[in-house]
């Protein structure tokens, strides 16, 4: 698991940790310090940030109220600062929001949410408010106007440092003619800042991504030198309402755990995991118990009974082992404990004890004398000691069928004795974790390597300990409680490490949102005039416990321009990522993908491929893994980079299938070209040289060219459209023939006038080698006009 | 003139017939809708087949259809429409003109496409249309650039020239070059002969020792140079004099691969030509040498095989015209020996040797002598 992830999303992030441990010096001092983490580094990213950070909220502000968002961007040039307006068509906001909202730096409602939403820290506006204060000292504008509300409120606040509270400066109603809004309702924040316009590539790529990747928003740029506009994907509705979920099993760290088992109120472990976390109900929960216990306690081996030939009378030990009893009791008892240990055919010191304790139990209520504890530990300890008597043999059968049979006696033998050696006094009730099973079986192997001269591999040790491991028994006792555990690091550690261990099903991905494949196409339609889009949205994966979905877009040819590398769009979150491309997972992952076969350059085959073309791909998880706080890049995650690779080359197959036929196309039309050249002087040619009249070579043209050949015959004012297939596919064609005069009897046509002029349309489907015949009459001055559709016009020829 | 065993191919007016022919099955190829095509024999090694009726190796069963389907079969479907057009024009004037004067004309045609890209394409192209046309080239009144050999030794011709007739004699008449054979030998008459047998002779330096030695003289012997690979009227007047006057053919190469196949195009035919084998081949031609025997027998000075010797022989292992046990057991002794000779390295005995010695032991094996 990767180190940051801690940093996000979960409880100790690196902020928060830093502005707890510096509360002492002023939060300007604080956000002075750290500002290059939040993206504030300079005043051209200070800027690009800002808008970043004003934008984001105000997507979240419009969306949550469930509006299509409208949001305004503006940068103006002052004498001394820029100025920087955003506004949105939100439900507005009241004066009690306002604290909270502009605040504490660290304020965020989503700041432990386990669901998908753009800032994840809670940092946005009010650092670039900060921003905003600490380089003007200029307060900030805030007009807001709610639904239905005839006024705007307007106030003018900054943030005191000392008390991080904002302080409002000035408080006034606006009325709708002083108004700056521009709608009916939303929020209009304006601030001025030390900034520079050096990042403007970045601003617009912003802007332009943004509107990319939230195409059910319109967002406007304006700025000193330059615009954008860019229009709500038409039928794009808002993203999907994400639940929030509960952390999945195998997606918390030990820290986490310990403080949920602090949180909690569930007494029993078991109680805790189904209560705390998705995913786990009773029968997910006793496996972790189960595996719980096993790291905690351990397990015990389990023991064949002497046999019948053996030296050891059981019977007789468990009676040796009662004193003070009636003869027969005794003796029934005695045979009630060995029955249950010979059906057992092994049996652990746990299962002993219960064998006692029952037949004792049965004894009592047969005959009414009792077995109390002193008996039965007595008896437990002499029935111990016939299971324990030879431990080796037993061993030697679970070392022997976990051994290939290449292995000789001698060996098989050794090591067995060896491994039943570590046994005894220092392993009570000989139980011990498989951690220590394996220890024994490995300190085994090597001295039977060393005194036997065999070789015992890793594979043959594991086998060994996994077929021993596999028969012991999971012990009864009691599992600590939660309040136990959590007081417990290594206790805690063995826990996490049995939720580990245990299959759980994928977390729910009702907390994620997706842009859908229809929609990212339409986002890259809409902002990019390219000949050809495609895009793929794949199912949700899961990474340490967060749930992910990985999209990708591709836009090819048409207005783009061809700068060598295509274009690279990353996002997280539906938020664009413009910083640190060469770091991101992404990148990296694009550029390892063989470009060649999907028919776009690549030199050297890795690396960014080249062309006329704009890949996106976006991440959306509740907690996408970033390489620094200030989010800048994907960091590499195996199971992400997957994803993302088969994102892309499922959005990169629908490429390469279009490129092919385009460049099919080209060729075929390249062909027809020099044909039609040839043919008619070719036709020429021997026309003169034979005499005969001239020829007409479009029928062997079509023919050549696998073609749709459409020819008009008029005989005698009936019309006929031959529909000719030279190719080897079915044709399904639209023929519409516009005529100056009313047509009459219309072969299985559609005949509608519109303005004096007659559309008779038909649609036939003409399979390869047919001919489809459309005819009808017209007086004789009729004029026509042909049309075609559903052929391309490389393969279409008409008279 | 012309002999019962060369089969009669259409002349004058009827070889004209013939290319409006071909015009024509083009013209009923457009009126019926269909893609105009051309049917030709394969013209490879492996589609080659001995003639048991004339002992040479003609075209087989495999043929190649030539179709505009494609841009490449569009644009030779076009030159050849053109090119059938300009023979016919030619021959309608009663003009000729060489292979060459073809490819520069081409240019002056006003469609582009039509024209030939180089020579051995507007070359090969005539040799196709003597394929489907059934017509000889000489007959189109098309020339090779290059003139055609030299024939030195006893006899009398007659050759229809531009200028009238003329007659020759091929030793009297001529310089020490000897006579020119015209591009279309089929204009020569033989008048009176008193060679015995002819021996054609691949390089110049070798021809020119037997004439300055006085080979012909002595020996009543047509000497004929080959001059490389022999152009086709020299194979023509070569199976003329076999076939008319009745005289042994003898062939006196190189040692190496590639003079065996000049042998092959004199005896067997070409693979390019395979068309016309029955008219410019003389199956009975036999081989003189420099025979690999030869290099070991009279341990001539040698160069070693090159890597494309060595390729040109094993193809010739594979070559249906080399199946014979004579072929093949040179051929692998070659390959053995690693060797090859040139005609000249006889000189390493005296300059005399090959006349006095050489030649007159071959050939009196060989039983011409």
């Amino acid at each position: 698991m990767t180190s940051f992830q801690s940093t996000l999303g979960e409880e100790e992030g690196i902020a928060e940790e830093l502005a707890a441990s510096q509360r002492e010096i002023s939060i300007a001092e604080f956000f002075e310090k750290n500002k290059h983490m939040l993206g504030f580094d300079s005043g051209a990213r200070g800027l690009v940030t800002a808008v970043k950070e004003a934008v984001d909220n105000a997507l979240d502000a419009t969306e949550e109220a469930g509006i299509l968002p409208d949001i305004y961007v503006e940068i103006k040039e002052g004498r001394d600062y820029y100025t920087l307006v955003v506004e949105d068509n939100g439900p507005g906001i009241t004066k009690e929001q306002i604290p909270k909202i502009f605040g504490k730096l660290l304020y965020g409602s989503r700041f432990h949410a386990r669901e998908q939403s753009r800032g994840q820290q809670g940092i946005g506006i009010s650092a670039a408010v900060l921003y905003s204060q600490l380089t003007s000292g200029k307060p900030v504008r805030i007009e807001s106007r709610t639904q239905d509300s005839g006024v705007s409120n307007y106030y003018e606040l900054i943030i005191d440092t000392d008390t991080n509270e904002p302080e409002i400066s000035v408080e006034e109603e606006l009325s709708a003619a002083e108004s700056d809004l521009r709608g009916t309702h939303g929020t209009r924040i304006e601030m001025d800042l030390e900034a520079n316009m050096r990042a403007r590539g970045q601003l617009h790529d912003y802007v332009k991504h943004t509107a990319v990747v939230n195409p059910h928003a319109r967002i406007e740029l304006q700025e000193p030198k330059g615009e954008i506009k860019a229009e709500r994907a038409e039928g794009a509705g808002l993203p999907e309402e994400t639940e929030e979920i509960r952390p999945h099993p195998h997606g918390v760290e030990l820290g986490t755990l310990i403080k949920m088992l602090g949180d909690t109120d569930s007494h029993s472990v078991s109680g805790f995991l189904q209560s705390e976390f998705t995913r786990v109900g009773k029968k997910t929960a006793d496996g972790i118990v189960d595996a719980f216990r096993d790291r905690h306690y351990g397990r015990e081996l389990r023991w064949r009974p002497p046999g019948i030939d053996a030296e050891t009378d059981l019977e007789a030990a468990v009676v040796d082992a009662v004193s003070n009893k009636g003869a027969d009791d005794t003796a029934a008892f005695a045979e009630r404990v060995v029955d249950a240990v010979e059906d057992a055919e092994r049996v652990a010191y746990s299962e002993v004890e219960a064998i006692v304790a029952d037949a004792a139990t049965e004894s009592e209520e047969s005959s009414g004398t009792t077995f109390g504890d002193t008996v039965q530990e007595h008896v437990v300890d002499a029935v111990w000691a016939a299971l324990t008597e030879d431990r080796a043999a037993d061993i030697f059968l679970a070392v022997d069928a976990a051994t290939t049979v290449q292995k000789d006696d001698a060996t098989v033998r050794g090591l067995a004795e060896r491994i039943a050696d570590k046994f005894g006094s220092d392993t009570p009730r000989d139980r011990v974790t498989r951690a220590k099973l394996a220890e024994f079986v490995y300190r085994a192997a090597e001295m039977t390597e060393e005194v036997e001269d065999a070789t015992v591999g890793d594979t043959a040790r594991e086998n060994v300990v996994e077929e021993l491991w596999t028969d012991m028994a999971t012990v009864p006792d009691d599992l600590p409680k939660t309040k136990d555990v959590a007081g417990d690091r290594d206790t805690a550690s063995e826990l996490l490490d049995a939720m580990a261990s245990v299959d759980v099903m994928a977390p729910p991905t009702s907390c994620l949102s997706p842009i859908k494949d229809d929609l990212v196409e339409a986002g890259l339609r809409k902002e990019f005039d390219a000949e050809f889009y495609s895009a793929a949205t794949r199912d949700a994966e899961v990474h340490g416990g967060d749930p992910f979905i990985v999209e990708a877009g591709i836009a090819y040819g048409g207005e783009l321009e061809d700068q060598g590398g295509v274009d690279l769009m990353r996002f997280a979150n539906r938020v664009p990522l413009v910083y640190q491309r060469g770091a991101c997972a992404t990148t990296n992952v694009v550029k390892d993908i063989g470009w060649r076969n999907y028919n776009l350059d690549q030199p050297g085959g890795s690396g960014l491929p080249q062309g006329p073309a704009v890949i996106m791909v976006h991440v959306a998880s509740t907690n996408v893994p970033f390489t620094s706080e200030s989010k800048d890049a994907v960091a590499s995650v195996e199971e992400i980079e997957d994803e993302i690779e088969l994102a892309v080359r499922e959005a990169a197959r629908d490429l390469k299938s279009f490129l092919n036929k385009r460049q099919s196309m080209r060729k075929r039309q390249q062909k027809q070209n020099v044909i039609m050249d040839i043919l008619p002087t070719m036709a020429e040619k021997v026309s003169d040289m034979t005499g005969n009249e001239a020829l007409d070579v479009e029928d062997s043209l079509a023919r050549i060219m696998n073609n749709v050949l459409v020819e008009r015959e008029i005989d005698d004012g009936e019309v006929t459209l031959r529909v000719e297939n030279h190719g080897n596919t079915a044709a399904d064609v639209d023929v519409t023939d516009i005529v100056t005069a009313e047509p009459a009897d219309a072969s299985d046509g559609n005949v509608v006038e519109m303005d004096g002029e007659w559309f008779v349309k038909w649609s036939p489907s003409v399979s390869g080698g047919d001919t489809a015949e459309l005819t009808y009459s017209v007086p004789d001055d009729a004029e026509f006009d042909l049309s075609v559709q559903g052929v391309e016009d490389a393969r279409l020829t008409v008279n | 003139m012309s002999d019962a065993n060369t089969p009669d191919t259409p002349k004058g007016d009827d070889a004209r017939d013939q290319l409006v022919e071909l015009a024509e099955q083009f013209y009923d190829q457009f009126e019926r809708g269909d893609v105009p095509k051309m049917s030709l024999p394969t013209r490879s090694k492996s589609n080659i087949e001995y003639d048991e009726d004339s002992d040479v190796w003609v075209y087989g069963d495999r043929t190649s259809t030539r179709s505009a389907n494609s841009v490449r079969g569009a644009r030779k479907l076009l030159k050849s429409v053109y090119t059938i057009d300009f023979l016919a024009q030619q021959l309608d004037e009663d003009r000729s003109s060489t292979l060459r004067e073809l490819y520069y004309l081409s240019e002056s045609w006003d469609e582009e496409e039509a024209q030939f890209n180089d020579q051995s394409e507007s070359d090969k192209l005539v040799e196709d249309l003597e394929i489907v046309s059934g017509v000889k080239r000489e007959d189109f009144h098309m020339r090779p650039e290059e003139s055609g050999a030299k024939v030195m030794g006893p006899l009398r011709i007659r050759e229809q020239t531009n200028r009238g007739d003329r007659e020759i004699h091929c030793q009297d008449d001529v310089g020490q070059g000897g006579y020119q054979i015209p591009n279309n030998p089929d204009t020569i008459e033989f008048m009176d002969c008193d060679a015995d047998f002819v021996m054609c002779v691949e390089t110049g330096g070798m021809r020119d020792r037997l004439v300055e030695n006085g080979f012909d003289d002595e020996y009543d012997c047509l000497v004929v140079h080959l001059g490389g690979q022999p152009a086709r009227a020299t194979r023509r007047l070569i199976k003329r004099l076999h076939d008319e006057l009745g005289l042994p053919i003898t062939v006196f190469t190189d040692g190496d691969p590639w003079s065996y196949r000049i042998f092959g195009s004199v005896s067997y035919g070409s693979i390019k030509s395979a068309h016309l084998s029955k008219y410019l081949a003389t199956p009975e031609a036999q081989f003189v040498g420099i025979r690999p025997q030869d290099i070991v027998d009279y341990d001539l000075p040698t160069d070693p095989l090159g890597d494309s010797d060595v390729n040109a022989l094993e193809s010739e292992l594979e070559d249906p015209r080399f199946q014979s046990d004579f072929w093949k057991e040179q051929i692998e002794l070659q390959l053995d020996i690693d060797k090859k000779a040139e005609q000249q390295a006889l000189a390493s005995r005296g300059l005399d040797f090959v006349t006095d010695t050489y030649l007159p032991e071959r050939l009196d094996e060989m039983g011409v002598l």
